[in-house]
């Protein structure tokens, strides 16, 4: 009985009812005073109940007693670890203050959701197999294309990196947690929550305005585009307090010896990921009330009757929404990085024009927004900077294209899945970006918009690159998580069908886009049956590698070869510690003494701990 | 060189002068910058770039609005004071006593406001000015009051001791945090109240 006390899932069952239900009551009361009619709003009393909800949620789940403590002033103990660390399965699904643990929930919960977001789109490519009308309707094609990529982008894409980073920062820097390890943990909660008031639209007739859910369209949207909302801005919240920790720890939590240059470029890639984070996450929070306010409570922000402008809505949301992009790729660059320094046995080539590359496409990220907008009627002048930006964008982008095969080149190179991932990413990640520079100049985009061309770039970008990259850090990163080798022999069979099936997906989508299929039209033109059945083939054989690797993780888990703590003789710290990493990291503090990519060089060590000698210590940068 | 003389002593562990926790906060208040810089890029597209005018005959009231600029960046000084008695006396007294001196000017900012919008003759739902209007002063109101929360919070904390010359990094929070609104009032009185459209 008292686990509905104690901070639990079960203590949520009444924490999250009630808050709903006082919000819904003060809602009441001031409706009644303020004699808003009709009082008995029933989308109104709905809104708040989800808002107040989550927040009750949050509180049920332990997030906040800690605080309320503090907050009180009462006694607390700094020492008291008994939310730390998973010592039964029963641990992942509590308030868990450990990096390690709650890298794992993410990790899992996101790739639920691209699971469910993959039949999302399973389904929708079933009814493009054939021209014509066949198992769905139109409205509800768009709302399966809307839930489609809300789910991959804010409840897989954006936070699966901050899952990673999460397991992975912390020990590659040598700390033995990171800065906030109950706001780490509040973070998490807040997604599973984002997940299911997105997915819980579906009862309330769902969106079906796509990812971007621009006014006026919104506007004539059903209920479920006000959880749409409300579920953007809870994931938001999210992504803002692991940014946050990660800048907090990146600067101030690394190992004596650690210096910027010497920390491995997922830290660099983190740290600028994260700086995008912080600054332009707001700017969705920001859209997404305001157009709530509008559906909600009869505001004119968007709409053209009050004087508003639809248009504000576009730059405002592309403002976040760009940067977006590259919170959705940066951490994957860092993670082929580490991938293929560790799979050839090479330094990573030109490791400061790497880390400073982040830093720059963090910062052009910002002035490229509007390239989203060149057919909405936006001002005409700003056409040709936000080409000319975008166009510059590509250059720190080719920087680490070369670094990466500057740094395969001449390798000793060991086609492990991991490494086979990364170098498909590479491949992949050059069409997407070289379609992206096509786009980017206005001519071409103007006649090209709106077509199946621009889906074949973002897949390629987002498919190819940011998902190759997360299943090239799954694999080279269990190991060390679980103990346990994955079978080699599925991961290739993984990777081959997965590549030849993106590639088979996405490629044909260029010629029909070229051709002048629209996207977002749940029937096309007789003409496009044959490439359109040759991608729904594909797209069925690629959510079938995907239940490949499934079944190769949660076999391995158990079965799984032991890998002891180093399998792949990678310097960095990570790999310095047993497999899994005992409870707080390290048993004494490392001290960092030269580049983490220092491979080929005889007895080179990139950290010490105290009882060991230190055998070389010259500062060489980076490499 | 042998290797026991190379234990670098270049290498500095990374301590910051800055407590984490405040690093954390000033960190987070760039990111609710950011929140307030979405609403003001509404707001400079509508009025500054588009001309959109008040409605109806209504005029700013900046005049009385300046005497609320005023009592908040007082206030930032008065909450100032709290940190700097602490060294002094190490007893929670005059820490509560300038705590309440910023929660009662915080109060009243809070009042003239409420006020205002009783008084401004429109609802955010008269037209789009009107609506970004209540929304940033609304955003802004809703950080005061939570200001005034954490102030209440640092006078229990006083009243039960539990600051002290080393021990106050909650304190230094809630003054940058104290800080950060006063600034934010600043720029939107100077943009909202005193900058004509075009």
């Amino acid at each position: 009985m008292t686990s509905v006390l104690r901070p639990t899932l079960a203590r949520c069952l009444w924490t999250t009812p009630l808050f709903a239900a006082l919000a819904v009551f003060v809602t009441f009361v001031a409706r009644s005073i303020f004699d808003m009619q009709p009082v008995m709003q029933e989308n109104t009393f709905l809104t708040v109940a989800y808002i107040f909800g989550a927040i009750g949620f949050i509180v049920g789940i332990g997030g906040m007693d800690y605080w309320f403590s503090w907050i009180i002033g009462g006694e607390l103990d700094e020492n008291d670890h008994s939310q730390h660390g998973a010592h039964s399965w029963r641990d992942y699904f509590k308030f868990n203050t450990d990096h390690k643990v709650i890298g794992i929930q993410y990790i899992v919960f996101t790739f639920i959701m691209y699971l469910v977001g993959g039949m999302f789109a399973e389904v929708f490519r079933a009814e493009l197999a054939k021209p014509g009308m066949q198992s769905i309707s139109n409205g509800q094609y768009n709302e399966l294309i809307s839930s489609h990529g809300t789910i991959m982008i804010f409840t897989f894409m954006v936070p699966i990196f901050a899952g990673i980073g999460n397991y992975v920062i912390p020990l590659m820097i040598g700390a033995d947690d990171m800065a906030f390890p109950r706001l780490n943990a509040v973070s998490f909660w807040l997604l599973p929550l984002a997940g299911i008031i997105l997915l819980s639209a579906w009862l309330y007739g769902s969106y079906n305005t796509g990812w971007t859910a621009y006014p006026t369209l919104q506007d004539q949207s059903p209920f479920g585009q006000t959880l749409f909302q409300i579920g953007v801005i809870i994931a938001g919240s999210s992504s803002i307090a692991t940014a946050v920790n990660f800048l907090v720890t990146i600067i101030a939590m690394r190992a004596p010896g650690m210096t910027l240059f010497r920390m491995p470029l997922l830290c660099w890639a983190n740290l600028a990921t994260s700086a995008l984070v912080v600054a332009a996450t707001p700017f969705v929070a920001g859209a997404m009330f305001m157009a709530m306010f509008d559906r909600e409570m009869g505001t004119h922000f968007f709409t053209t009757d009050g004087g508003g402008t639809a248009l504000a809505y576009q730059h405002i949301f592309w403002f976040y929404s760009h940067p977006a992009v590259y919170i959705m790729v940066l951490p994957g660059f860092g993670i082929i990085s580490e991938v293929i320094a560790t799979h050839a046995r090479k330094p990573v080539f030109g490791y400061r024009a790497v880390a400073f590359s982040s830093a720059g496409i963090a910062v052009l990220g910002f002035s490229v927004w509007a390239h989203h907008m060149f057919a909405s009627g936006m001002q005409s002048w700003l056409r040709v900077p936000i080409m000319f930006a975008t166009l510059l964008i590509a250059v720190p982008t080719g920087i680490k294209i070369f670094s990466w095969v500057g740094t395969l080149w001449g390798g000793v190179i060991r086609m492990t899945t991991a490494n086979l991932f990364a170098i498909g990413f590479i491949v992949a990640f050059v069409i997407g970006g070289l379609s992206g520079v096509m786009l980017a100049a206005v001519p071409f985009d103007l006649s090209i918009t709106n077509s199946y061309f621009i889906v074949a770039h973002f897949h390629y970008v987002l498919f190819g690159g940011s998902v190759l990259t997360v299943f090239a850090g799954l694999y080279h990163w269990f190991p060390k998580v679980t103990g346990r080798m994955y079978d080699e022999k599925l991961g290739k069979w993984h990777f081959w069908l997965t590549f030849i099936a993106l590639n088979g997906t996405f490629f044909p989508m260029h010629y029909q886009g070229l051709e002048g299929m629209p996207r977002r039209v749940a029937d096309y033109a007789p003409q496009f049956a044959w490439s359109n059945t040759v991608i729904t083939i594909s797209a069925f054989v690629l959510g079938a590698s995907t239940l490949i690797f499934v079944y190769n993780m949660i076999h391995s888990v158990r079965h799984g070869a032991k890998a002891g703590a180093n399998p792949w003789g990678s310097l960095t710290l990570e790999w310095q510690v047993s497999s899994p990493p005992p409870i707080f990291n390290f048993p004494t503090t490392p001290r960092v003494v030269g580049g983490p990519y220092r491979y080929g060089e005889e007895g080179v060590k990139h950290a010490v701990f105290p009882d060991e000698q230190p055998v070389e210590t010259e500062t060489t940068v980076g490499a | 060189m042998a290797a026991a003389d190379v234990t670098a002593p270049k290498i500095q562990p990374y301590r910051t002068n800055l407590n984490v926790c405040v690093m954390g906060l000033i960190i987070f208040l760039v990111s609710e910058l950011a929140l307030f810089g979405a609403f003001f890029m509404y707001y400079a597209n509508l009025r500054l770039a588009r001309g959109v005018a008040w409605p109806g005959d209504f005029d700013i009231p900046a005049n009385n609005t300046s005497i609320n600029t005023l009592i908040l960046v007082v206030s930032s000084f008065t909450c100032e004071f709290a940190l700097l008695s602490l060294d002094k006396s190490g007893k929670g007294g005059r820490v509560f006593g300038w705590l309440f001196v910023t929660f009662a000017l915080g109060a009243v900012f809070l009042g003239l406001q409420v006020h205002e919008y009783m008084t401004v003759g429109f609802t955010p739902q008269t037209t789009s000015v009107g609506a970004i209007f209540f929304c940033l002063t609304g955003l802004h109101g809703l950080h005061v009051f939570i200001g005034l929360l954490l102030l209440g919070l640092g006078m229990v904390r006083a009243v039960r001791g539990r600051w002290s010359p080393d021990n106050h990094v909650g304190l230094l929070g809630i003054s940058v945090y104290w800080h950060f609104v006063d600034i934010v009032w600043v720029v939107l009185f100077t943009v909202v109240y005193c900058l004509p459209s075009s």
